[in-house]
């Protein structure tokens, strides 16, 4: 198979590792760079499918303040961001909410939910 | 009324939060927290997005989750909070005054203070951008207030100037809200942010960052309609003829921080030129005996992981002066900034404790750098050097004993 090199920046942590990596495009071959192993799994998964943890607000009824924070409870394929926001979009919370409250439930099928990042009771 | 407290903590961000809970935890129950906001938690409430507390708690929290966290520990002490309260003035004798729709006009005798106010942001007039006065231009901090408070998106095609960490998240912010940033012009010829940053907030969205640009004018009368961004030669002057319209209705600044000082001044706290806040001890003392400082009211930090081990040092170190008072032969030597050292903190040694030191390099290094700091003569080995991203050295106290001459911290090559 082809190999590729390619420059990767780990987003695992703030201290963001810069790796030169060489891979055919599913399997890594050999990569340089990376102080931890959490760099070696965040690279394999850049090359299948980039994940992240979305972050995001939703409206909320009756609180102090009209949107409530939320995010997912585990990372979600990154090209799915906008189609969980458009689904959010048609939320609205009433108060109160606690944190870690289940806002939407596997949202598109990702197997995550969507949860309250903080509590925000009725007033 | 006189109230009398062991310490009292002014701001409730992180910094404050953290200081709160080990000033209690180190035998000062009296100790008084004192908000000028509704709630506590200072700015943590508006970072929804989540990267704190990485190292501190080995957790990836959100802002809110991280503030939450720390507060439903400080209810489980006997700390007492004062929010809606704001402090007007703070003596040299440690008499602090503070005004609140519930508590009226207070005055507090502290044994300790600890000033955690935080930072306010650079706006427009500091860095005097040319052109008309529209509506549309936000400082980030206050956009992001905006989106993630006020539930309130502040325009439709965006530029940011400036590429800090709290203008990059915006730029994916308002994107995620169904507006188009055009793109994030930095001056300098490196980014003011931490790279995890451009990466999962300019480059997986497409967002463009342009280095050695920056916006020479502004155009529109009620409402933004575009800038001028001009390419900047090595000194940093707009190059003639690489002037570019760029239109948009918003023009967000993240143009840097400075450290909110004016309570700090009235207690007649000796400032840093270099870092714009106290000096300090590495026991986060300042130049006033039980007056201490930290976070970024200190100087500006990275991460919020920082600001929190200041807030352990100053909260576990004014509840031991509340208790004992002062050192009587407390003689600090200066810490002082050697070559590519634009600033360090703190800035003196009172040999009290291990120095942890924290540096910003004055220019990017991108190969193996020694940090070194003489006396004592260690030489800490680091990948890089960065300005965007603080350098953190720890020397044990045994390496300092009887230390008499200035600390010089530089960053040399391997």
């Amino acid at each position: 198979m082809p190999t590729e090199k390619r420059h990767f920046v780990c987003v695992v942590c703030p201290i963001g590792c810069e790796m030169d990596v060489v891979h055919d495009g599913v399997e890594i071959i050999s990569m340089e760079g990376n102080r931890c192993d959490k760099s070696e799994e965040f690279v394999r998964q850049e090359l299948i499918e980039p994940m992240r943890i979305l972050t995001t607000t939703v409206r909320i009824r009756g609180a102090r303040w009209p949107v409530v924070p939320v995010r997912t409870d585990r990372s979600v394929p990154r090209r799915l961001f906008t189609g969980i926001i458009r689904q959010l979009r048609g939320i609205t919370l009433q108060a109160p909410v606690k944190m870690l409250d289940v806002v939407a439930g596997d949202v598109l099928a990702t197997g995550a939910n969507v949860i309250a990042t903080r509590t925000m009771p009725r007033e | 009324m006189l109230r009398e407290a062991d310490v009292v903590v002014i701001g409730s961000g992180p910094a404050g939060l953290t200081a709160a809970l080990h000033a209690c935890r180190n035998g000062a129950p009296n100790t008084l927290l004192v908000e000028r906001e509704e709630e506590l938690g200072g700015i943590l409430k508006q970072c929804i997005h989540n990267g704190f507390g990485l190292e501190q708690f080995n957790r990836d929290y959100t802002g809110p989750e991280y503030a939450e966290r720390l507060i439903s520990d400080l209810r489980k002490t006997a700390v007492q909070c004062f929010v809606n309260t704001l402090v007007t003035d703070i003596t040299s004798q440690r008499i602090i005054t503070a005004l609140s729709p519930e508590h009226g006009a207070v005055q507090i005798k502290a044994k300790s203070i600890v000033l955690a106010m935080g930072c306010r942001e650079r706006t427009r007039g500091s860095i005097g951008i040319p052109g008309t006065r529209p509506a549309g231009i936000f400082t980030a901090g206050v956009a992001q207030r905006l989106v993630n408070i006020d539930g309130y998106l502040p325009g439709r095609q965006v530029v940011i100037l400036g590429s800090g960490d709290i203008g990059l998240i915006m730029a994916r912010r308002l994107t995620l809200e169904g507006a188009r940033v055009a793109g994030v012009y930095e001056i300098m010829s490196y980014p003011g942010g931490l790279k995890r940053n451009i990466v999962q907030c300019l480059n997986d969205f497409d967002i463009p960052l342009h280095l050695s640009r920056t916006v020479t004018e502004i155009r529109g009368r009620e409402r933004v309609e575009g800038v001028v961004v001009s390419r900047v030669d090595d000194a940093l002057r707009p190059v003639d003829g690489s002037q570019e319209v760029v239109q948009c209705d918003t023009l967000l600044l993240s143009v840097g921080l400075i450290p909110e000082n004016e309570l700090s001044r009235k207690a007649g706290v000796e400032l840093s030129p270099d870092t714009g806040g106290p000096i300090t001890t590495e026991t986060m003392e300042t130049s006033v005996p039980g007056v201490f400082a930290c976070g970024n009211v200190s100087t500006v930090f990275d991460i919020v992981d920082y600001v929190a081990e200041t807030g352990v040092t100053a909260g576990s170190c004014a509840a031991l002066y509340a208790g004992a008072g002062p050192h009587r032969d407390r003689r600090p030597v200066d810490i002082v900034a050697g070559e590519n050292v634009r600033l360090v903190f703190p800035q003196r040694y009172a040999s009290e404790d291990d120095l942890t030191l924290f540096i910003r390099a004055a220019e990017p290094m991108e190969r193996p750098v020694i940090v070194e700091v003489a006396p004592p003569g260690s030489k800490i080995t680091r990948p890089y050097a960065r300005p965007n991203e603080m350098l953190k050295v720890k020397i044990p106290r045994s390496k300092l004993a009887g230390v008499r001459k200035p600390i010089k911290v530089s960053i040399k090559e391997k």
